[in-house]
């Protein structure tokens, strides 16, 4: 499942209630994403929702990322909340594997 | 006079249109494009319209709840004279003035006291508003509304400056790094927790990795999930004990063609999307301003870090999250139990705090004293929810009780502080409000001499501090 070309990818920020560390990671990951160059449109959200939702891109801490089911082709898995740089070079790695960053 | 009065009725009354207009006014601060505006003011509205809505399903599924176990253990269900649905109607509009102006202060705090941690948990400056709110109109009533926001708000940035700075050093000793503090109002059992931990234990020799969690508790994390099954676990026996007459009728004001057992799980499946219908307005509504916070605290306060919810210390000992949520519910509902027994009260299992901040609690357990440590502090998680429920019920069973059930231990204390303080000067008139604002002021601002002294004087001033008594010898990441 490659995104065509011309579609910003969608990607998903995933704690358990959905509206404290998601929210956070979701901004870190709109600041990591935006120095790759990466069109993207980030949501965040709770692991229930997330099951019923589809995406390029999930991110969400160890805790949580088993939980995750088929919601998206590439999952992350992040410790540190706060680092933007270790998440840009999960996101440059997984974006290149999939082909999707050249 | 007649156009101000239309404002003031039709749009600072109403707190959907008021968290959308103060949403759009902090986007267009940070530059935005029109459609941006537009669109995050109108998911601000629509986030608090479903919030209401979640609330009220909520509000009905904890009554059935309270009407079955009551009548099964043979107590009356906890009264009240208002609800929070009730309440939010009434002061909805000055809760979402004192997250505003309380968050304001709240920079203006950091900045000029150099506490260095901006308080980001956006649920959290949501719901300490509400519980401040609620808790100055339970005490002084029919107050004015400019006393009443401007108390609460001056409260609120009091509690959100020197929350995560009073638990900084232990924070920094958990996540070994100073990247972000830590803004949740589970601290008090945190640092209680971290306090009493080294006479149970050891974090080297009991270290919570040698304690395998079973796989199959995995999906307790999910607290809709668990909420559901807890609940109707308890319902079901409920209605096993209860009066079949209370049963039938609260089964029949649901659907008189459902059988009461039938009635029971899907009573118990309502509440669990009760919960998760509100919190999906909450975060809703907090997407849209948690970005306008950032952006303006970055801006307006370099160097600052951080503060941030729970879940952020997970990755530090995940296992130590599993053990203490086990504790932390094994103990609520043992309590559960000798508070019926006892025939005090009926307690409902607040499964996303029993996650959450029994969780939080036993990663500060852990650090200072391994998975003995992570199930003490889960433990007194436990307790204090239990008694914090009871009494938080009844403390606020003029304005807004449910707040009770939904409650993290610091909204206890705050609670606590603002009645005390409230029923003291209850002799003083109208001016009794701002003389308890003005105390928990002075509380407050020796409270942050105090911890700036001791914080100040372990390291080299609070950029560099190492502090607390017991110096770490972990590395310290930069």
């Amino acid at each position: 499942m490659s995104p065509a070309p011309n579609r910003p990818l969608t990607v998903l920020t995933v704690c358990g209630v959905g509206m404290g560390s998601s929210l956070i990671l979701k901004m870190n990951a709109e600041k990591a994403l935006k120095s790759l160059g990466v069109d993207a449109s980030v949501e965040h959200t709770d692991v229930s929702s997330a099951r019923g939702m589809k995406a390029d891109v999930a991110i969400a801490q160890g805790l949580h990322t088993d939980e995750l089911g088929s919601v998206a082709p590439v999952v992350l898995s992040i410790s540190n909340f706060m680092d933007v740089d270790g998440l840009r070079r999960q996101l440059d790695e997984a974006l290149r594997a999939q082909g999707w960053l050249e | 006079m007649d156009a101000l009065e239309f404002i003031a009725l039709n749009l600072f009354n109403e707190v959907s249109i008021l968290i959308g207009l103060i949403t759009a006014i902090g986007l267009i601060l940070q530059r935005k494009p029109v459609e941006d505006v537009v669109g995050g003011a109108i998911r601000a509205t629509v986030g608090i319209i479903i919030l209401f809505i979640g609330v009220e399903v909520f509000t009905g599924g904890l009554a059935s709840f309270q009407a079955i176990v009551a009548s099964a253990v043979g107590l009356d269900p906890p009264e009240s004279t208002n609800s929070l649905d009730g309440f939010l109607g009434e002061r909805g509009s000055d809760v979402a003035l004192v997250i505003t102006l309380g968050f304001v202060a709240h920079l203006l705090l950091v900045r000029l006291l150099r506490t260095r941690y901006v308080y980001l948990t956006g649920h959290l400056l949501f719901w300490m508003a509400l519980v401040i709110t609620a808790s100055l109109v339970q005490v002084f009533g029919d107050l004015e509304r400019w006393q009443l926001v401007l108390v609460g708000s001056v409260v609120a940035a009091c509690y959100w400056t020197v929350q995560p700075l009073f638990i900084a050093p232990m924070m920094r000793k958990v996540i070994k790094s100073d990247d972000w503090g830590y803004a949740h109002t589970s601290s008090s059992v945190a640092w209680l927790g971290g306090k009493l931990a080294p006479l149970v234990g050891d974090p080297a020799r009991h270290d919570v990795e040698q304690v395998r969690m079973p796989r199959r508790l995995s999906f307790f994390k999910d607290v809709t999930v668990s909420t559901a099954l807890v609940i109707g676990l308890i319902m079901v026996v409920g209605v096993a004990f209860a009066d079949s007459q209370v049963a039938e009728a609260q089964a029949d004001a649901y659907n008189p063609d459902v059988n009461p057992w039938v009635w029971a799980v899907i009573a118990a499946l309502r509440f669990a999307a009760g919960i998760a219908i509100l919190l999906y307005g909450v975060r809703m509504f907090l997407a849209e301003i948690v970005p306008a916070f950032t952006g303006i605290s970055e801006k307006a306060i370099p160097g600052s870090r951080p503060a941030l919810d729970a879940p952020t210390v997970f990755p530090v000992a995940p296992s130590a999250v599993m053990l203490g949520f086990v504790s932390t519910t094994a103990t609520f509902l043992i309590l559960m139990g000798v508070f019926a027994a006892a025939g005090w009260f009926v307690l409902v299992p607040p499964m996303i705090m029993l996650f959450f901040v029994g969780g939080g609690a036993a990663v500060f357990g852990n650090a200072f004293g391994g998975w003995r440590g992570a199930v003490l502090a889960g433990a007194i998680t436990g307790v204090t929810l239990a008694f914090g429920q009871w009494l938080g019920w009844n403390l606020l069973s003029d304005t807004a009780p449910e707040l009770a059930t939904l409650a993290d231990p610091d909204w206890y204390l705050m609670i606590l502080l603002l009645l005390g303080l409230g029923e003291l000067f209850s002799g003083l008139g109208d001016n009794a409000v701002l003389l308890t604002g003005a105390v928990v002021v002075a509380i407050f601002g020796v409270w942050v001499w105090l911890l700036k002294r001791l914080q100040g004087r372990a390291g080299d001033g609070m950029a560099e501090s190492e502090t607390d008594e017991s110096a770490s010898d972990a590395p310290r990441e930069r």
